[in-house]
């Protein structure tokens, strides 16, 4: 086996050929021989955020991002709130402190799916973050910090409902990652109406004591 | 922490546990056998041969977690206690991959079903692949003394909601239901199975042979991923393997080789196919990796009048096999009724969708109640299971077609566990498929299922037992090991584990595992010691 690298540079980052194009997997097998994808991606917009100022994008500046970039960032600061509509606090700081922390559990998340399924998700997020592909296959057409509620929430129905597996693919990766992140963290818990380990049991039990 | 837990008690008297992630020198290590994977066949295997005064190596890829890490949290659990941290999907994605990696394996995190292998599918095997030696009587004792080493019987305490209503409706509508035998000692009836149990009631692997294994002078190397077993003329020399950094997942750098008379790969369905095509063994026939089966798994969801809290209790006490063996063991394919338990994040990660109706479907989630199908595949020509191949990585992944034979299965247990779901006063019920609405009547329902399309991604489907892919045989033209689990090429290598099952079990796998790796693991302790 080779070692993998933990942290995505450009040097190997999976490359976006006619031929292979989200081929498998997790992110969704997307051989769409009919998109012309040769333009390699340039610059290090899919390199790890890592730490996140707080004024550039308003998260949690203690975070250090391991896997997602600061475009995956702003994707899913964009399909987040339609994601969760209904789910999400409407106080503004509140809202955006569950999304970023969201976020930042999705990053956590990632980072133990290991390197297989973590390239199937660069290339998903690449594919969705490069403006060619994000609008032939989610045509989305603005750049993601720019997409509205209204067009995310479209863009995760036509997936949802599309006939290409592929896609249908995409969205059910999207969806579970976020849907686990976001109503598996206790503060949403009582989303679900669920109301968390029996009180009885975490005082009974030696493991929640520090002894 | 607790010295009532084992395992910290176990520690703080000397066993010889290795966290390889603690290593910063590459070594070599030697035993006379080296045991990969401590899951339900590892754990029995290292037990057996330690106690027969044999010198043991135990290796595996996930960490050692134990009561301390216990607590009854979703997101933690997931991530550090399942296969990549519980992302593992089909090739194409449509299957979801349910399977432990960690200390104890797929037994640290299982629902605790504790069922033998049905007569019907142990006679099948020996009329139809000479393996006229597990047949359901000459098996009968190797059941039972894993039935005992696990402490498996029949659960006394009532079902939870969520399993009294598979029982309310299979009563109703005249189906057969049983209560299901539990490996457990002193269960709390919480419901945290799936997240490793906290109160140490589980009798997993965890909590039996791998102490006992360890108490017999084992050695565990923990958070060690086998690589390649590497052969010298005929036998195996050595097991190459690679340390894991501290977040269990990424490689250190270090290797570790592992040098051993014999060595018995237990890495479960998908793992051992992948490790056995990694280092490239002899494999005339090219039956590594053929014939993967994972009793795929569907689901509906009903809401119910009443509060049923899915959430708490035994998660699996009720089953129904009315529909298993109805049409004969090789016909249409038959499916076991369960129930599964559910969680906040299960829930939200095996309910597909988003917005306003996910908040409102999962708003109802104490109200929800579940009804899965676990079908019966690998007995029909038209199931041939899936196939085990290497990524770019080395690491294995499962491609799983289905065909148009399970996908009338499908339909036909959504139907099923629908009707079940209304005849026990469901308000509603909703298969867990894209195009499902919300049906509120079981006439609404039939029709409306009957009109889904069966088609990947569309229907959810899981997986929480995997099987096959190094399978037995008298004949080594369709099989990779024999009957004992010996390698057929391979003179110093056997194979203990669900991967040699060379169909599906039509039942939840765990026992059969053990036992097969219990029987195996004696009559290869006698060769080890006699030679
Ligand atoms: C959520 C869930 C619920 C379940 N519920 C039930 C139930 O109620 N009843 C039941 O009978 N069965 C149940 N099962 C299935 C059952 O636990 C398994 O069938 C059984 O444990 C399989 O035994 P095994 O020895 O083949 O593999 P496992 O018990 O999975 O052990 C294999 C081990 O090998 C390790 N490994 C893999 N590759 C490598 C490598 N390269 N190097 C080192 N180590 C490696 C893995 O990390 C793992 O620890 C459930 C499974 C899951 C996931
Ligand atoms: S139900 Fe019993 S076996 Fe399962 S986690 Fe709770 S105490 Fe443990």
């Amino acid at each position: 086996m080779t070692t993998p690298s933990p942290k995505y540079c450009p040097e190997d980052r999976p490359e976006l050929s006619r031929r292979s194009f989200l081929k498998t997997g997790l992110g969704g097998a997307m051989f769409l021989s009919t998109v012309s994808m040769t333009a390699g991606l340039t610059g290090c917009a899919t390199a790890p955020a890592g730490r996140v100022s707080a004024v550039d994008s308003r998260m949690d500046a203690s975070y250090q991002f391991e896997f997602l970039s600061r475009d995956d960032i702003a994707l899913f600061e964009a399909l987040l709130p339609a994601m969760f509509a209904g789910a999400l606090p409407e106080e503004p700081n509140q809202r955006q402190h569950a999304i970023a922390g969201t976020i930042e559990r999705i990053d956590q998340g990632i980072v133990m799916f290991g390197p297989a399924n973590q390239k199937e998700l660069r290339k998903l997020f690449d594919l969705l973050n490069f403006a060619p592909t994000r609008i032939t296959l989610a045509r989305v057409w603005s750049d993601w910090p720019s997409v509205s509620t209204e067009s995310a929430e479209a863009f995760l129905n036509r997936w949802r409902d599309s006939r290409i597996g592929l896609l249908n693919n995409g969205y059910i990766a999207l969806t579970k990652i976020s849907n686990v992140a976001f109503y598996g963290h206790d503060a949403h818990w009582h989303l679900s109406g669920y109301p968390g380990p029996p009180a009885w049991a975490v005082d009974a039990l030696p493991q929640f004591h520090n002894a | 922490m607790s010295m009532n837990d084992p395992i910290a008690r176990g520690l703080a008297s000397g066993w010889n546990v290795t966290d390889a992630s603690k290593l910063t020198t590459d070594q070599t290590v030697e035993a006379d056998v080296v045991v990969i994977g401590t899951g339900a066949g590892g754990g029995t295997t290292a037990e057996i041969l330690a106690r027969q005064g044999l010198s043991v190596i135990l290796v595996e890829e996930g960490r050692l977690y134990y009561q301390k890490d216990f607590k009854m949290d979703e997101l933690t659990s997931y991530a550090s206690l399942y296969q990549e941290g519980m992302s593992r999907v089909t090739a194409d994605g449509a299957i979801a991959i349910l399977q432990g990696r960690c200390v104890g394996g797929s037994t640290t995190v299982n629902w605790t079903s504790s069922f033998r292998t049905p007569d019907e599918t142990l006679n099948y095997w020996s009329q139809n692949l000479g393996l006229s030696d597990l047949a359901p009587d000459t098996m009968a004792p190797w059941f039972q003394g894993r039935e005992e080493r696990h402490t498996m019987a029949p659960w006394v305490t009532p079902p939870n909601l969520n399993n009294d209503i598979l029982k309310q409706g299979c009563e109703k509508l005249g189906y057969s239901w049983q209560v299901i035998p539990r490996n457990v000692k002193g269960c709390w009836n919480l419901g945290y199975c799936g997240v490793g149990c906290p109160t140490n009631a589980k009798q997993g692997a965890l909590m039996t042979t791998i102490p006992g294994a360890l108490d017999n002078n084992a050695q565990l190397f923990h958070g060690l991923r086998a690589d390649r077993l590497v052969m010298n003329q005929d036998r195996i020399d050595h097991l190459q393997a690679s340390a894991m950094g501290p977040n269990g997942v990424t490689p250190s750098g270090v290797t570790v080789t592992l040098k051993a008379r014999h060595f018995v790969v237990a890495a479960s369905a998908i793992g051992s196919p992948g490790l056995l095509l990694r280092s490239e063994l002899p494999d005339p026939y090219k039956r590594v990796g053929k014939r993967s089966f994972i009793h795929p798994v569907n689901a509906t969801v009903a809401r119910m009048p009443a509060k049923v809290d899915p959430f708490y209790g035994a998660p699996q006490s009720i089953y129904s096999d009315e529909f298993n063996f109805k049409h004969g063991v090789d016909g249409p394919v038959g499916y076991k009724l369960e129930v599964p338990p559910l969680h906040p994040a299960m829930a939200a990660g095996v309910v597909p969708g988003h917005g306003q109706e996910q908040r409102d479907n999962l708003g109802q989630l104490p109200w929800m109640q579940s009804v899965i199908a676990l079908l019966r595949d690998g007995f029909h020509e038209d199931s041939p299971g899936g196939t085990v191949s290497l990524r770019d990585d080395g690491s294995p992944v499962l491609d799983y077609p289905i065909t148009d034979y399970l996908w009338q299965g499908i339909r036909q247990a959504y139907l099923d566990m629908a009707e079940i779901q209304f005849a026990a006063g469901a308000e509603a019920v909703q298969a867990v498929h894209l195009d499902s609405g919300w049906y509120t009547s079981w006439t609404q329902a039939k029709d409306a299922i009957n009109q889904l399309p069966m088609k990947p991604h569309r229907a959810r489907l899981f997986t929480a037992h995997q099987m096959g892919g190094c399978g037995m045989g008298a004949d080594p033209k369709n099989s990779v090991v024999n009957g004992f689990g010996e390698h057929h090429q391979v003179a110093n290598l056997s194979i203990h584990d669900a991967s040699i099952f060379p169909t599906s079990i039509g039942a939840n796998p765990q026992l059969s595992v053990y036992a097969l790796a219990a029987r195996n693991s004696n009559r290869l302790a006698q060769k080890l010691s006699g030679a």
